[in-house]
């Protein structure tokens, strides 16, 4: 980490003076301790980080002005480091979308259809919210959206808000909650008013790639 | 005749009418050749095809939008900048009518596009058929298009729901989402590697309209201007680019050389004969020449191409040797006899011999399958023998006594001839013979050992700047446009069987998209599907009364209700009595450009190519055969194969040429000497020539190709020359004027290496490839002839045989 070197000097020049060696441990530990109350993007997303790969079941429930009622799906969830994301719902309809990378191959029964991801900033939007957020790309967030964090790790809330104008025609904010690093719920609010709530149910990891613990 | 001054050959009523015959003769030659068209684009290199699959390559390559597509990249400034720099450049592009299809990301180019397929949704969705329109059916599509709902996707699907439930608008954008687009970035499309927005249109103007593209790329870079202004860079690639650039290139590659090669021969006669009168009278039969060379070609050809011209460079350098020969070896002195007769007599059938020997090498290229070889064939046979012409007859009239000697300079004595310093020089490179022997073995050795050469390819012909052809290639990779790696050809004497076999083909190919070995292909046939397809669709759909009993059932406890869905009864029933849609319909609009820019219509019918977007590893042609086995009016097209491979062949059959041609020379030489160890003697300075230009090629890490081949074929045809002339030298042993002799020989040396040399460094790669080989093979000759052919020198001071 980059810091250690100024932090390494400045322990070293408090080697001269006790009191000031004293004072600098205090005002350390002081930060120290704010760090760890103080729950933010760059901790959210070491967090989200720290799991490599993971599976999951969805519902998702979509509230559409023109029908009389929600439309409900469910299917499974699978991501996979740096930049895999697959989601294949299985009622009522089956299909299945899977991006790697910039590659955005849709299948439906029997047919088949890849896009690059980057060339429909529509679809980019979601993607790099959910994969963004999936794998803990503070980079790849930030230059898409507008980035809020609020709760705790253990009931936290991340409000993306497109950057791009054209993109906030389509897509208002999408909101991802989760507890530890775990994504527990995906809801996303269209700008014609349409909203759509996801929520998760992890899988437990075969190979014991647990949830960290906070570091 | 001792001294034949006497009747001037002019007044001769034979040589009066020779004269005459050579100016009316120059005179047509002079109006043919100002009616001549004369033409700079590639074409000349693009062989006349051999195979089917050559014939479609060479048909996208002439005509096709290959040769239509014109690459554009805006830098500079910001992003937003770049952006409206492409809107900007490509609203005036479409006023400016020169483009057809102009598209840089922005999808409001289409908007007026989409109503028009909206209209014909059921004749165009892949998806129409009859189980589509049953209750099962019915109910799929309705769930399929709900699952878009509530997505930022659904904002396309919810304004259209009730007239399009099945989602067919939908099917028919999915098909047409190209596999492989650029990024997109306020809204345009932008470069995934480099800051630069990017924008791909087609000239109307066809690639064999070279004048009409020049003018739309010039339009391109005017409707550019205001943003140059504020600091944004136009990058402009692509087919039309090339071929405009490589013209401009040889055009004025060729205006230079021309002129380059004019002044330098002229300064070298200028030196040598030191008069102004001798220099005009050497140019007469390159005059002849050049005229006869134009004429010939237009004739034969109908055209000229630049390249052509080019070559006439060299010309200048062969033509002018036979008038310096004649010009300063019949020039009297003081003890022997000089003029016409007496040269007519002893040195024509030398350099007789030598222009045989020369049009039996030119020969060799008239058969080339390249037309720019095959006029160079004619062009410099019908120069030669014009100019050969010429010298003889018309020079040999109007200056009967040769070139006066400088001005200032006596007549050389008898002592002096002995120990001139070409004399001298010539007898030190014949005592020389023996280790120039060694080395051209040690050269022989090197080419055994060395890694072959020759593996040129048809790249290696074209005269694009290296810049343009990376530019070309980052551009080409950021829009995703299809690599040149594998087409499908479908052609068909009428429309609608062209459409049937691209469909055909296409059903094929989707097989491949979804089995994930192909990521997807272009056809026609999705904006214009075959009359036949379209009927079939109509005919899938059923009549009101029967759709809204299906839908009831197919609706029943959905979200969406049939009550609902009145419109889309309305609309099904309206396209159930709609005409198909027909190739003119769609004129005039994006659709129809996109749909005409993937056909080709010619006198034999109607082409349609279907472009491949390879998946993640590419699929080779021997797969793609199979999956498309079968199918009539298909053809699979391995473009980089096929290019490779029409390389090879015309390697091969340069070879061929190239080897009838050195074996004309042969069979002349043997014919004409009739003597084993003459043919041996004369050849040997061609042979070794030939060994150390290769060796130094190879050893310079040269890649060789076709036209050092060329090159080498016209080495042994001028080479001939000046081995054939100290040939003449040795045998004739009481040759008078051994110093005139050798001092023409090295005049019209000089004039060949010269105008070779401009070659050699013209910039433009086929006239590199020859004058690269030519120029220092020529001095080599001479050198060489010298060493191998020449006699040596007696105490007395005449020559004699070694």
């Amino acid at each position: 980490m980059p810091p250690k070197v100024p932090e390494r000097r400045a322990r070293h020049a408090s080697g001269a003076a006790a009191a000031l060696v004293a004072a600098l441990v205090a005002a350390a530990g002081c930060v120290l301790a704010h760090a760890a109350d103080t729950f933010d993007l760059a901790h959210l997303m070491q967090m989200l980080a720290g799991v490599r790969s993971g599976e999951a079941t969805f519902v998702e429930r979509r509230e559409v002005r023109v029908l009389d009622r929600t439309l409900v799906s469910k299917g499974r969830l699978e991501f996979q480091a740096p930049d895999t994301f697959v989601r294949e719902t299985l009622e009522p309809t089956r299909e299945r979308i899977a991006i790697t990378g910039d590659t955005l191959t849709m299948s439906f029964a029997g047919r088949r259809r890849t896009v690059p991801v980057d060339a429909a900033p529509e679809a980019a939007v979601i993607v790099e919210a959910i994969r963004g957020t999936l794998t803990g790309n503070r980079a790849s967030l930030e230059r898409h959206f507008e980035v809020r964090v609020s709760g705790t790790p253990a009931q936290w809330w991340l409000d993306l808000v497109p950057r791009e104008a054209r993109l906030r025609t389509l897509v208002q904010s999408v909101r991802v909650g989760g507890e530890q690093a775990l994504v527990r719920r995906v809801e996303v609010y269209l700008s014609d008013g349409d909203r759509s709530f996801m929520t998760i149910e992890p899988k437990p990891s075969p190979n014991g790639d647990a949830p960290r613990a906070r570091p | 005749m001792r001294r034949a001054r006497g009747p001037d050959a002019m007044r001769s009523p034979s040589g009066a009418a020779t004269v005459v015959v050579w100016l009316v003769a120059c005179a047509a030659a002079a109006v043919v050749a100002a009616r001549t068209r004369y033409v700079a684009d590639l074409s000349a290199f693009l062989p006349a095809a051999p195979t089917s699959g050559q014939a479609v390559l060479l048909d996208q390559l002439k005509s096709g939008v290959a040769s239509r597509l014109v690459l554009v990249g805006i830098e500079g400034g910001d992003s937003p900048a770049r952006a409206a720099a492409s809107r900007a450049l490509a609203d005036a592009l479409r006023a400016g009518g020169r483009f057809d299809t102009i598209a840089n990301g922005d999808t409001s180019a289409w908007r007026s596009t989409g109503p028009f397929l909206f209209e014909h949704r059921y004749v165009l969705s892949p998806a129409v058929d009859a189980e589509r329109f049953s209750v099962e059916g019915l109910r799929a599509a309705i769930a399929d298009t709900l699952a878009l709902l509530g997505t930022p996707a659904g904002a396309l699907v919810k304004p259209v729901l009730m007239r399009d439930p099945t989602g067919e608008t939908v099917r028919l954008a999915e098909a047409m989402l190209p596999s492989r687009a650029p990024r997109v970035e306020d809204g345009v499309w932008v470069s995934r590697v480099a800051p630069r927005a990017l924008l791909v249109a087609t000239t109307k103007a066809p690639g064999s309209d070279l004048d009409a593209q020049e003018a739309a790329l010039e339009s391109l870079r005017a409707a550019f201007a205001p943003s140059a202004a504020r600091g944004l860079r136009l990058d402009v690639a692509g087919a039309p680019a090339f071929a405009v650039a490589s013209r401009t290139q040889i055009r004025s590659a060729v205006e230079r050389l021309a002129i380059a090669g004019s002044v330098l021969v002229v300064g070298l006669l200028l030196v040598a004969f030191r008069r102004p009168g001798a220099v005009a009278l050497a140019a007469l039969p390159v005059a002849t020449g050049v005229l006869a060379g134009v004429a010939a070609v237009s004739v034969g050809f109908g055209q000229v191409h630049a390249m052509t011209l080019g070559f006439g460079t060299t010309l200048i350098g062969e033509a002018v040797d036979y008038a310096i020969y004649y010009l300063v070896q019949a020039r009297a002195d003081g003890e022997r006899e000089g003029g016409a007769a007496h040269w007519l007599a002893t040195r024509w059938p030398t350099v007789r011999l030598g222009l045989l020997t020369s049009v039996c090498g030119f020969g060799a290229l008239v058969f080339s399958g390249f037309p720019g070889l095959a006029q160079l064939g004619v062009y410099s046979i019908a120069g030669l023998v014009a100019a050969a012409f010429a010298t003889r007859h018309v020079l040999t009239a109007i200056a009967p006594h040769g070139a006066a000697r400088p001005r200032g300079r006596a007549p050389p004595q008898p002592q002096d001839r002995a120990h001139s310093p070409l004399v001298r020089a010539a007898d030190a490179l014949s005592r020389a013979r023996a280790p120039l022997a060694a080395l051209a073995a040690i050269g022989v050795v090197v080419l055994a050992a060395s890694p072959s050469p020759w593996h040129g390819d048809l790249g290696s012909l074209s005269p694009v700047d290296p810049a343009l052809v990376q530019l070309d290639a980052a551009l080409r990779a950021d829009v995703g446009a299809p690599d040149a790696g594998t087409l499908v050809a479908v052609s068909a004497p009428s429309l609608e069987q062209t459409l049937q076999a691209a469909e055909a083909a296409g059903a094929r190919l989707d097989a491949l998209v979804d089995a994930g070995e192909l990521a997807g292909y272009d056809s026609p046939a999705r904006l214009l599907p075959s009359i036949r397809t379209q009927l079939a669709r109509r005919a899938a759909l059923p009549d009101r009364a029967t759709l809204a009993a299906r839908l009831e059932a197919a609706t029943r406890d959905g979200p969406l209700p049939a009550s609902r869905l009145q419109p889309f009864l309305d609309d099904v029933e309206a396209a159930r009595r709609a005409p198909p849609l027909e190739r003119s319909a769609l004129a005039g609009t994006p659709l129809g450009h996109a749909v005409d820019a993937q056909l080709v219509h010619d006198a034999a019918g109607w082409r349609a190519f279907l472009n491949l977007q390879a998946g993640a590893k590419p699929l080779d042609a021997a797969r793609l055969r199979a999956a498309l086995a079968g199918l009539a009016n298909v053809d699979v097209v391995p473009v980089r194969a096929e290019l490779d491979a029409l390389y090879a062949h015309y390697l091969r059959e340069a070879i061929v040429q190239a080897l009838a041609g050195g074996g004309a020379v042969v069979l002349l030489l043997a014919w004409r000497l009739r003597s084993a160890a003459r043919l041996a003697r004369v050849l040997a300075p061609l042979a070794a020539a030939i060994v150390f230009v290769l060796a130094g090629l190879t050893l310079a890490g040269a890649t060789l190709g076709i036209l050092h081949l060329v090159g080498l074929l016209l080495v042994v045809a001028i080479g001939s020359n000046y081995a054939l002339f100290f040939d003449h030298l040795r045998e004739e042993r009481s040759d008078d004027a051994p110093h005139d002799t050798l001092a023409s020989l090295l005049l019209a040396n000089l004039t060949t290496v010269v105008s070779f040399g401009l070659l050699a460094v013209s910039g433009i790669p086929v006239l590199e490839a020859i004058g690269r080989v030519v120029a220092p093979a020529a001095l080599l000759c001479l050198v060489l002839s010298a060493a191998f052919v020449g006699p040596r020198a007696n105490a007395h001071g005449r020559m004699r045989a070694s």
